[in-house]
């Protein structure tokens, strides 16, 4: 295989080294080597419950809970509202993991598989240690392992060899697994959606749209190999395609501008499907550290907490100018 | 150097292909696995940048295996080893030429003559050149010692002339014939001149009728070959007209009418046909004509009425391209009367006596009539009717006189048939056989007597010698006389009976003979006359007697013609006048008649009488379609075609000529010899050109 030339756009500015991180062949200690030295942090659960913190007001209907009336606001406005506080219970995190052939390809001395099981392993040692429930799903063209979202001794070991079990499947299709979670999973919850998406995006879409509808925050992150982002090989060859097995003789002197156009529009066809879904999106390179992959979960994760907050104080302006 | 496959030659150009592919980016056979192909579109080979072609012994060599293999199977060879013998001392040729009836055909005789000059033109000045034409015969028109004899530079000329001078003959082609003389000439003139090949040069129509069967059985001498010209003909139809057999019956319907024949070739494009009599001289018909629908390879027997009037001489069709063999001449056939002579008391009338059934034995048909005139043995029979007998049949006591004429008739030649009815013969016998002991008593045998010990070689039981015919046991005899045979001189028996005593014997007396039946056909002696063996053992007694036999309806081209059966043995013959009009005296004696080249009406004229015969065309001659030459190869003829020069067939035979000098040379085995060498060098050198390249890669860094 000719390993193509490391991408100069993503220059790896990690503290810890991917490969040296690679060569780690326990996967959990592979974890937690990225996870050291973060603190676990308070995650806002996306229920509304009634605990101490209010978010706001909403106007009463029938068949609601009497015992959630604000009296005082019905004296001063004779109007039924309803009191909602922020519930502040664990998160439920669900990592969703393509184990398709096309991710054993890998130009940096280790697949996309490799990097993808790295890192749901350490998203899930992450969010374990934080004391939140997390759960597994592999797959393929199907769907292959499921772990429900737990926080309990030991599961975080079943997770481990569930991501360590080797891929069996060829094709890669996202639509089922996100069709089978929706079925599975029925509390909201964190969708974490890690793949290549080296696939037709028809799809997608729907399936994607489905699992939003039902109240989870879904964040993709997409794996790509540096060769596929820059296409850097040197000398005409047979490339065979990893799933179909199909085979193209390719000069990549003339065929790599076209590669690039299509790749970029692909990948902007599914950041433009994520913005409009309001779904996060991150693309991620086989060769950009871990730890900073970790960094951009977390801050992505604190954006949108923010953008929440904001949101909630907002509208808790809103209802106390009402009361 | 020369190519018996030349466009192998082009082969050849694959010479670029090596360097094509040189220049050609290689495809190589790296293989890189990769995520998706999603993006990838296959990319085509295009031609490499670079214009240093590197390796280049190895290209030129590569180049030289293409060029060798295209070489070798253009198949080279030499043509200087193949024109060096021929440039040797003059071969003998005999010019052969067909003079048949068929070479009438339309454009034949002069395509003839053209092949002929065309042979002179490309002669090699050292050959001889002898001309010979031939149907039923050879004929030689320009011998080799005329040849010889004549100045070189007009003997071209001279035999050339030789054969504008003659024509094609009306007679049969007889091939065989003239092929195994030819040979034999020059055979003999190779065996006075050694050494020098002979060749028969064959100008022919090569038609089916070219009678081949004698060259079956001979042995064709070696060193001389047969080169023919086979003759094409500007059109394939030709209809034919022939006599048919004639019939011997004597139906009454039949009897007015002549049967012909009309045949087409099988190539033929006409198929309707008229056929009718038709003037002479002019090809119109006399009367109105018979349509006839003969396909082509198909053939129909017409009858045509005879029509009474002397001017109409021929039967004409109408409706064929070739004319030479749409005329038929006929003649109402004319019978030959014989007379028996019956020399006994029995009355016609009377079933139960030998007459009766001798009457009725011989019955009159087209061709013969055959009259018994009975006398009574005890008269004097007129000299005029003695004479005009061919036979005299005897079954009573004879007077003296009468004994005597007839023995002087039978010395002069005639057959005298005893088949005594009573036992008082014996004084008569020995007058007729001049015996003085000669016993002859009647024997009754208990039962009956057979016949056995026939001599089935002897003419009169000839015609019985077929096993499917010789059952002679069915004729029982109840009476017969007991012949001392030993005691007449010069009996030969020719049958026996059961017991020992001679049935038949034969005794010759002068010129004549006598031929004495012991028994008699009548039904009281035995079943002889009720038997089928009667009537052609009469017949088979009359033709042995030296009756003259029925003529043919005609004579073919060629033909003898007896004059004795024309014209009969009383008068002499002295001339026949030809069909063109001209007369042939004939010399005193003269028994035959051989001038029958032209078809027509003959007559001839004796002192007492005018008698005419028929000379038809060889129906063979109109067997028109060409023979296949392996035909004569098949007999043993080394025939090959003689090719014109730039035609079809003189390319042929260039490449014929050209294919065998390659086998002989075989200079393609060099060529695949060096292209196995090259290979195994290119093998070498590109495995040590890879071996260096794999070693250098390995020493690269990285």
């Amino acid at each position: 295989m000719i390993a193509p030339a490391s991408s100069p756009k993503l220059p790896s500015s990690s503290f810890i080294d991917p490969k040296a991180l690679m060569s780690i062949r326990n996967l959990e200690l592979r974890a937690r080597v990225v996870v050291e030295g973060f603190w676990s942090g308070i995650h806002r659960s996306p229920y509304h419950g009634f605990s101490a913190e209010f978010t706001e007001y909403r106007q009463y209907t029938p068949d609601d809970d009497l015992r959630h009336l604000d009296w005082r606001v019905f004296a001063r406005t004779d109007r039924f509202f309803i009191k909602k506080f922020e519930d502040e219970t664990n998160l439920r995190c669900h990592l969703l993991a393509d184990q398709s052939r096309s991710m054993s390809y890998g130009s940096v001395g280790y697949t996309k598989a490799e990097y993808a099981t790295t890192l749901a392993a350490t998203l899930a040692y992450f969010i374990y240690l934080q004391g939140d429930a997390v759960g597994l799903l592999t797959f393929d063209e199907q769907v292959r392992e499921y772990l429900p979202a737990r926080h309990r001794t030991g599961h975080l070991r079943h997770l481990m060899l569930a991501l360590e079990k080797p891929a069996a499947g060829r094709a890669t299709d996202v639509g089922a697994p996100l069709k089978r979670i929706v079925e599975l999973v029925r509390k909201r919850g964190l969708m974490v959606l890690i793949s290549d998406f080296l696939a037709p995006l028809d799809r997608l879409d729907q399936n994607l749209s489905a699992l939003a509808a039902c109240g989870h925050e879904v964040l993709i992150i997409q794996v790509l190999d540096p060769a596929e982002l820059n296409f850097d090989f040197k000398h005409p060859a047979v490339f065979e395609d990893v799933e179909s097995g199909r085979t193209l003789f390719i000069d990549p002197g003339s065929a790599r501008k076209e590669y690039l156009r299509k790749m970029e529009v692909h990948r902007e066809a599914l950041r433009a499907m994520c913005q409009r879904l309001g779904i996060s999106w991150q693309s991620l390179a086989t060769d950009h550290g871990l730890d900073l992959a970790l960094f951009d979960f977390l801050r992505e994760r604190m954006q949108r907490r923010n953008r929440a907050q904001r949101f909630s104080r907002v509208r808790h302006m809103q209802s106390k100018a009402l009361a | 150097m020369s190519f018996l496959t030349p466009l192998f030659l082009l082969g050849a150009a694959a010479v670029g292909l090596p360097v094509l592919f040189h220049l050609i980016r290689r495809t190589n056979r790296e293989r890189n696995v990769f995520s998706s192909l999603m993006f990838l579109l296959a990319s085509p080979p295009r031609l490499t940048r670079r214009t240093r072609i590197e390796h280049l012994l190895l290209l030129l060599l590569r180049c030289a295996v293409i060029c060798l293999l295209a070489f070798g199977f253009a198949r080279p060879f030499l043509k200087q080893a193949m024109t060096a013998p021929a440039a040797s001392t003059g071969k003998r040729v005999v010019l052969l030429v067909d003079a048949s009836a068929s070479m009438r055909r339309a454009n034949l005789w002069s395509d003839a003559r053209d092949t002929v000059d065309s042979v002179l033109r490309h002669a090699a000045p050292g050959d001889q050149i002898s001309l010979y034409t031939f149907d039923r015969q050879l004929h030689p028109l320009f011998t080799f010692d005329q040849w010889r004899a004549a100045p070189a530079g007009e003997r071209s000329a001279l035999l050339s002339r030789k054969l504008a001078e003659t024509s094609p003959s009306w007679s049969s082609t007889h091939l065989g014939s003239a092929l195994i003389q030819a040979a034999e000439l020059l055979a003999d003139a190779a065996g006075k001149a050694q050494g020098s090949q002979g060749r028969i040069e064959l100008i022919t129509d090569l038609q089916e009728g070219s009678h081949l069967e004698q060259l079956q059985g001979y042995e064709w001498p070696k060193g001389i070959e047969v080169a023919i010209d086979v003759l094409k003909p500007l059109s394939a139809s030709n209809a034919a007209l022939q006599l048919a057999a004639d019939s011997d019956d004597s139906d009454a319907k039949a009897a007015g009418t002549v049967r012909v024949r009309v045949t087409n070739s099988p190539g033929s494009k006409r198929e309707q046909f008229k056929v009718g009599w038709a003037l002479s001289d002019k090809p119109v018909f006399a009367d109105k004509p018979i349509d006839i629908y003969v396909p082509a390879g198909q053939s129909r027997v017409l009858a045509v009425p005879i029509v009474p009037a002397g001017a109409w001489d021929h039967i004409l069709l109408q409706g064929d391209d070739e004319m030479f063999d749409n005329l038929v001449f006929a003649r109402p056939p004319e019978a030959v009367r014989l007379n028996v002579m019956y020399l006994g008391h029995d009355t016609e009338t009377n079933p139960k006596q030998a007459l009766y059934f001798l009457e009725r034995a011989f019955q009159e048909t087209r061709h013969q009539k055959v009259g018994v005139t009975a006398r009574r043995p005890d008269e004097l029979v007129p000299v005029a009717d003695v004479q005009g007998s061919c036979l005299f049949v005897v079954t009573a006591a004879l007077s003296q006189e009468s004994a005597k004429a007839l023995r002087d008739q039978v010395v002069a030649g005639k057959t005298l048939l005893i088949a005594p009815t009573a036992p008082d013969m014996q004084l008569t016998l020995r007058q007729l056989l001049a015996v003085d002991n000669l016993s002859f008593e009647e024997v009754r045998p208990a039962n009956y007597a057979l016949l056995s010990e026939i001599d089935f070689r002897h003419p009169i039981f000839a015609s019985f010698a077929d096993p499917r015919f010789s059952d002679f046991t069915k004729i029982h005899f109840w009476k017969y006389s007991r012949l001392n045979a030993a005691g007449i001189p010069g009996a030969h028996v020719l049958a026996r009976f059961d017991s020992g005593d001679p049935a038949l014997l034969e005794v010759l007396v002068g010129a004549g003979r006598v031929l004495i039946l012991t028994s008699s056909w009548q039904p009281d002696s035995s079943q002889l006359a009720l038997s089928s063996k009667f009537v052609p053992l009469l017949y088979s007694i009359l033709e042995s007697s030296g009756a003259p036999a029925p003529r043919p309806a005609q004579y073919r081209i060629g033909d003898v013609v007896p004059l004795e059966t024309l014209a009969g043995t009383a008068s002499s013959p002295a001339a026949v006048r030809l069909p063109d009009g001209s007369q042939v005296r004939l010399p005193a004696g003269e028994k035959n008649f051989s001038q029958t080249d032209l078809p027509g009406v003959y007559t001839l004229t004796t002192d007492t009488l005018n008698k005419s015969f028929v000379v038809n065309l060889d129906p063979s001659e109109s067997r028109t379609a060409t023979l296949p030459v392996d035909e004569l190869e098949r007999l043993g003829v080394p025939a090959f075609r003689l090719a014109k020069p730039g035609s079809i067939e003189a390319e042929r035979k260039t490449r014929f000529q050209n294919a065998e000098l390659e086998n002989r040379q075989k200079l393609w085995r060099w060529f695949i010899a060096g292209t196995l060498v090259v290979l195994l060098w290119e093998s070498w050198l590109a495995g040590r050109t890879a071996r260096r390249l794999a070693a250098s890669a390995n020493m690269a860094p990285g």
